[in-house]
């Protein structure tokens, strides 16, 4: 763009709660790939994170202080959960019950989970020395606290949905005082317009999908003994993400359908009642390789997650030319779907267990309708094109530091 | 030397905790190797349940690590969860041996002066206490001298810092961008009050004051901007009060919700004019973060506010004197049409209760009925009877599956009612105009 500086000094923090490659979580993968963008593309990138790697019990896993990930540096505070966590049970219940939390209410939810003050005093010494300061998702500690103390430098990734925090008042200066805002989606960007009064730099950047040169179905097959169609479905099997849904909805049709579905991630995979074991396979976590030959062999993959804010494993499914079967609750997914027509989307149990038994009728049919998956994933989230407008916007939105510019040291804040 | 501060902390919304924040990181920028512990969970370093004998003896506890400890004082954080007088006696001595056990500063905010001048038990321990610090500081020159009177402490016990000598700026945001970003007109003249809603601001002055200006243009506005902080009824009435007020004035906007430090100073860079109509205060920290940006301030002569009043403020006596300034200041006069109240007020007791009441009870000054309803009241933990808080909290926890999914649907349909009534409160409203014109 004409009159833009190139000018890539100072340092480009990027601030998840949780960063590793055991981590599962889009918001977090989101983050480790635009750090490794950037810093490819010849910023000096660092991670400020959690020693978290589990986002329930938030227990300090990784070792804190700092390491390196390729060309990014890493530095980890330990988080503090030493509350008894009742505020954020009780409150979080009536909030899921549509009740409205005052603002007193509001802020003891927020600091009755994790905290991490070694990481927000990091922020506070040294804020001044980020060129940009990059948090994601909104909802959590690390986001919302941070985001409160260098707003000017501040460009938020909130990857939001449509859920009852969104609603809370707390967030709306996150939104409105940050300098600039990246969203993932049209419709995330949407949403965004309706519940928050946005700064004037926002824009709707996605997401890179990297897909593999190769997949590799027959030989994940052969490595878990499996034959015969299944679906699959990656990521946090939990409640908020439709798991429990998915899994009522597989077990009324498994036998009819001629189905196993088979998963991987993290979370208990507790199977109701009715459901033979030998029906689901759990694969725990897997690396990246696995989970994409999981994705080349399944018949179709499964999103029941209505709380998504880009949602990556359903692109990544179309890169391994599969379909999608997709929760039409959730915004952006329907929206990759009418653009892809590389999938179908369900708006009740019913609907997905006929969308599961047609798998189960014909595979090859339905598996006809992933043809151009691909071409959108390839077409939308090319991770050279994304990089390069993460590069610009940075570029565009804010400025070199004036002075040495030197960036952060290792401080006392990660003690 | 290791330092401890001891306050609300981010990322709360609370004006201590703000200026706390700002001392911390200028202390913090200097190398000074500071803690901070706070009274409910936050970004601090450490947190305690503080406002009892019991959350007294924690901190002193605490504080012996520590070669020098700066506790930012308010009456909640030394009493908040006191069960008597007893207990309030305990925790002055408690404070006083605090101060034995290292360096302690004592930054006074807010203190209760009626304690010490109905309970000399109170005063004497309060004066040992306050004796026993490494420092007592203060904002103003007011404070200072109400303080030393009221503990009987010696003259020079009480010194002053400067109430803004830590602030930065928090945006670097222009008038035009500002505006826009807020919603706010780019040729209105914008009069700004702006802080947590409670009684004692007196914002509702702000907003009378303003109906009194003769702005035929309407190119003046005022916004106040805020919430409350819990919902407490007094709280709440008078929150729906300044709502039904901002409704019946033009130019008048009232902003209620969650304001961070950023957009807080982003109001005071959109402003032309903050006005600070408190009733009472001790000292502000909205004043000092306006000097940062240079916003002229109107405020009313209560507590410190005349000396920490930047240079070119307008400070004044009462509710006539705010119009005229704020007239002055938008450049125009007093309209004919003043809302100033010209009843008559009698001399006798006896009258003047009774007038009061009729007041009180007259419809036509009462707020709107829609404005007296309010959301169901959740059952108070409060009570001064030793475990019954505790008691009362865990039948809340118990219960709270059951009863708030129910007081939530009672709120809607209040909500509702609410909504209706002021539609049919329009609706008459303009039948009546229509029957006129």
């Amino acid at each position: 763009m004409t009159g833009t500086s190139t000018d890539r000094s100072g340092t480009i923090a990027l601030v998840p709660p949780r960063y590793g490659p055991e981590v599962v979580g889009g918001a977090e993968a989101v983050i480790s790939e635009t750090a490794h963008m950037l810093a490819a593309r010849g910023w000096e990138v660092e991670i400020l994170t959690t020693c978290a790697r589990d986002h329930f019990t938030w227990a300090n896993e990784y070792p804190a202080g700092t390491s390196r990930d390729g060309d990014v540096t890493v530095r980890r505070f330990e988080t503090q959960t030493d509350t008894p966590g009742v505020h954020r049970k009780v409150l979080g219940d009536r909030l899921l019950s549509g009740v409205r939390l005052s603002l007193a209410e509001q802020q003891l939810w927020m600091n009755d989970s994790l905290r991490v003050s070694g990481l927000w005093h990091h922020v506070l010494d040294h804020g001044a020395s980020y060129r940009a300061i990059v948090l994601a998702p909104y909802m959590f500690w690390t986001t919302f606290a941070v985001g409160q103390i260098r707003p000017e430098r501040t460009i938020l990734m909130p990857c939001l949905h449509d859920e009852p925090a969104a609603y809370l008042d707390i967030y709306q200066p996150l939104f409105s005082g940050a300098r600039g805002i990246f969203f993932l989606s049209d419709p995330e960007a949407e949403l965004a317009e309706r519940l928050f009064r946005l700064p004037a730099r926002t824009e709707v950047v996605g997401s890179a999908i990297t897909l593999p040169e190769s997949y590799d179905p027959d030989g994940f097959r052969a490595r878990h003994g499996i034959d015969g169609p299944f679906v699959y479905y990656a990521g946090r099997r939990e409640w908020a993400k439709g798991w429990t849904e998915l899994l009522d909805a597989f077990r009324r049709v498994h036998r009819s359908a001629g189905l196993r579905l088979v998963t991987s991630g993290v979370g208990e995979v507790e199977l109701p009642a009715g459901l033979p074991a030998d029906r689901v396979l759990d694969l725990g976590f897997v690396s990246d390789d696995e989970r994409n030959d999981a994705m080349a062999a399944a018949a179709a993959y499964v999103q029941p997650s209505a709380l998504e804010s880009f949602s990556r494993t359903v692109l990544e499914a179309w890169g391994a030319g599969t379909p999608v079967i997709a929760n039409d609750a959730s915004e952006v997914v329907r929206w990759h779907v009418q653009r892809s027509g590389a999938g179908v989307t369900y708006r009740s149990e019913q609907e997905l267990m006929e969308a599961l038994t047609l798998v189960g009728a014909d595979p090859d049919a339905f598996g006809a309708m992933a043809a151009p998956g691909r071409d959108y994933v390839v077409e939308h989230y090319d991770p050279t094109r994304i990089g390069d407008r993460f590069d610009q916007l940075l570029l565009e939105w804010t400025s070199p530091l004036s002075g040495t510019g030197s960036p952060p040291v290792a401080d006392r804040a990660a003690r | 030397m290791t330092e401890l501060m001891v306050t609300p902390y981010a990322p709360y919304r609370d004006g201590i905790a703000n200026y706390a924040v700002q001392e911390v990181a200028a202390a913090r920028a200097a190398g000074r190797d500071m803690e901070v512990l706070s009274p409910l969970p936050s970004a601090a370093q450490h947190h305690l349940r503080l406002g009892s004998a019991l959350g007294m003896g924690r901190l002193i506890r605490a504080a012996r690590r520590y070669d020098r400890v700066v506790l930012q004082l308010y009456p909640e954080l030394l009493f908040g969860a006191c069960r008597g007088r007893r207990e309030r006696l305990a925790v002055w001595g408690l404070l006083r041996v605090l101060c034995s056990v290292t360096k302690v500063e004592l930054r006074i905010h807010e203190i209760e002066y009626d304690e010490p001048a109905a309970d000399p038990q109170a005063r004497r321990l309060g004066h040992a206490a306050l004796s026993a610090a490494a420092a007592v500081t203060v904002h103003t020159a007011p404070e200072q001298q109400r303080l030393t009177e009221a503990f009987d402490l010696v003259t020079g016990a009480v010194s002053l810092v400067d109430h803004g000598v830590n602030f930065a700026r928090r945006t670097e945001t222009t008038r035009e961008d500002a505006r826009e970003s807020l919603g706010v007109p780019g040729d209105a003249f914008v009069f700004l009050s702006i802080g947590f809603v409670q009684r004692h601001k007196g914002f509702d002055r702000g907003v009378r004051a303003l109906d009194r200006l003769d702005d035929p243009d309407g190119r003046v506005r005022i916004y106040v901007v805020g919430d409350i902080r819990i919902d407490h009824p007094d709280l709440l009435d008078y929150r729906e009060e300044l709502e039904s007020l901002c409704r019946h004035v033009d130019g008048a906007e009232f902003r209620p919700g969650y304001v961070s430090d950023e957009e807080f100073d982003r109001w005071l860079v959109a402003a032309d004019c903050l006005v600070l109509p408190y009733r009472e205060i001790w000292s502000s920290s909205v004043i000092e973060r306006a000097g940062i940006y240079g916003v002229p301030v109107i405020a009313t002569d209560v507590g410190g506010l005349a000396a920490q009043a930047p240079a070119g403020s307008r400070v004044v006596a009462d509710d006539d004197a705010l119009a005229e300034a704020m007239a002055e200041v938008a450049g125009l006069s007093l309209g004919a049409g003043s809302t100033r109240d010209v009843t008559e007020v009698p001399r006798e007791q006896a009258a003047i209760q009774r007038l009061i009441r009729e007041r009180a009870d007259d419809g036509g000054r009462a707020p709107l009925e829609a404005d007296r309803l309010h959301h169901t009241p959740r059952a108070s933990t409060d009570s001064a009877r030793p475990g019954v808080p505790q008691a009362k909290r865990l039948i809340a926890r118990i219960t709270a599956w059951q009863v708030e999914p129910v007081a939530g649907h009672l709120d809607e349909v209040i909500d509702r009612l609410r909504t209706d009534l002021r539609r049919l409160d329009e609706r008459v409203e303009h039948l009546e105009h229509g029957e006129r014109d």
